[in-house]
């Protein structure tokens, strides 16, 4: 019966058999309910700011795509820590990026100097991520938050940069960031509520044990407002050892976590406010000689550059 | 679905909330019978997934995309249960023996116990896109969308979910074989 051709046809008329459920009972049990059930508050920031917000942008946008280079590039091995001196290091290029010639990509990867839709809102609002590829080598499919230079995110050299940007206008529950207590415990230690605020985010990473977290530093991103870290996976972490066998920093929604693919790996944490929903970059490299390449970092600190976020109300 | 009632729920009004559980609330039972296969877990699933409506329903930023989001809290409900049912329910063999029998005969009803087995075996992410799918005949952009999920995954997710069934279907087709045989 199993065919190709069988199966779904079986199937369906499977599921629509009558199972004589009866769904009365329960709707009086749930009206008994709410009269001592209060609605939830919305978490959405209301949309009357939307005009001067998109003012913002635009009147910071010049400044702020500065600000992003100083911060990538301080983090990034061989700077000062955050908040220190700032790096005497060269920023980012943008011009060496314009300046690229445009390659049709042979190997599935995308073109040095295409425009590249990070992430793309999964609704008709949300919000719409979009990066210029500096270089050569690097693979993401559209819209799904994740690039990798050379496919490889793994060490000793691999890099990617992944983001978290589903927002709760539509679903509920969608665009909740849940940071996890202890990253190889991360079964028994998700919190019983989401991180709501920047704030409340990098508390939660700055407290994840034996992560060496940088101190947070303030940061303004395409006009919306932000503070970043650096998080490490310990290089003697057993990863066999964690939960399922895997090291999580957090988790979006129910079902997609931030599960780290070696230890020893850098995490640049950037948390972004946008209108009231909590966009979150990661940068992930490996230091030392072995380590991720200066070229690779630089070519990071330039996408990030390149990012413009749309927030669409 | 009727926005109007969707509106007027969101700023508090019982009875309408009242009115919009009682159109739904079928159609969840139904759903989440059919993804956990037990009607006990599904009515806590229907029940929690209703007060969840109530609750969240002023997060619903378009009254018009109501069903797809109910829809969202239906199934996230469903994970919940279905992580209890992991932990608490054997992995009982159930006969048919109170489904009418059908015109094509005893093979038929031989047919929806191997289905109703192997659709156990699937994970309950996968039992949801195939309900989704072939019972409330969501396409699956519209799957995508209650999920959460870019359409690449809902689609793949069903592929593996249909060739989960088949290898199950088949590897049980193959032992009665052998008992046959043997």
């Amino acid at each position: 019966m199993s065919t190709d051709r069988e199966l779904p046809r079986i199937l369906r008329s499977w599921l629509h058999e009558d199972r004589h459920e009866v769904a009365e009972p329960i709707v009086d049990t749930v009206l008994a309910k709410i009269s001592s059930t209060p609605q939830r508050r919305t978490r959405r920031t209301a949309g009357r700011d939307s005009l001067v917000n998109t003012y913002l942008k635009y009147a910071l946008a010049a400044a702020a795509v500065v600000v992003i280079a100083v911060v990538v590039i301080n983090l990034l091995p061989g700077s000062p820590a955050p908040g220190g001196e700032p790096s005497p290091s060269p920023q980012p290029t943008p011009s060496a990026t314009a300046s690229a010639e445009p390659s049709a990509p042979t190997d599935g990867s995308l073109a040095v100097g295409s425009s590249h839709v990070l992430w793309a809102r999964l609704g008709a609002y949300g919000i719409d991520i979009n990066v210029t590829i500096p270089g050569a080598g690097w693979f993401g499919a559209p819209g799904e938050g994740v690039l990798k230079k050379n496919n490889n995110a793994d060490a000793p050299d691999g890099a990617g940069l992944i983001v978290f940007a589903r927002t709760n206008d539509i679903l509920v529950g969608l665009g909740d960031v849940y940071v996890y207590g202890d990253p190889c415990h991360w079964a028994t230690t998700k919190p019983s509520t989401p991180v709501e605020t920047v704030d409340e985010a990098i508390a939660a990473l700055s407290a994840q044990p034996s992560r060496d977290a940088t101190s947070p530093v303030d940061v303004t991103y395409d006009g919306y407002a932000g503070k970043y870290i650096t998080l490490h996976v310990p290089d003697d972490a057993v990863f066999s050892d964690c939960d399922e066998g895997e090291f999580r920093t957090l988790v979006e929604g129910q079902d997609t976590p931030r599960s780290h693919e070696d230890p020893g790996q850098f995490d640049l944490f950037t948390v972004l406010d946008v209108n009231g929903e909590l966009v979150i970059f990661d940068v992930a490299y490996y230091e030392g000689a072995e380590g991720t390449p200066g070229s690779v970092l630089d070519e990071m600190a330039a996408i990030m550059t390149s990012a413009t976020l749309e927030y669409v109300d | 679905m009727d926005t109007r009632l969707v509106i007027q729920a969101q700023g508090g009004d019982q009875e309408a909330f009242a009115e919009l559980a009682a159109t739904i609330a079928d159609r969840f039972l139904a759903t989440s019978h059919r993804i956990l296969s037990d009607i006990d877990l599904a009515e806590d699933a229907t029940q929690q997934a209703l007060l969840s409506v109530w609750q969240d329903l002023s997060q619903l930023r378009d009254p018009a995309r109501f069903e797809a989001w109910s829809y969202r809290l239906l199934v996230r409900a469903c994970y919940a249960e279905g992580r209890k049912s992991r932990r608490w329910a054997p992995n009982l063999r159930l006969l048919p023996a109170d489904e009418p029998m059908a015109a094509d005969g005893l093979s038929a009803v031989v047919d929806r116990d191997q289905l109703e087995r192997a659709f156990r075996h699937l994970s309950v992410k996968h039992r949801v896109v195939v309900v989704l799918h072939y019972f409330l005949d969501k396409p699956l952009d519209e799957i995508a969308e209650i999920l959460g999920v870019p359409i690449g995954t809902a689609a793949s997710r069903l592929h593996y979910a249909m060739q989960g069934l088949r290898k199950t279907l088949d590897a049980d087709a193959a032992a009665r074989s052998r008992e046959v045989a043997g």
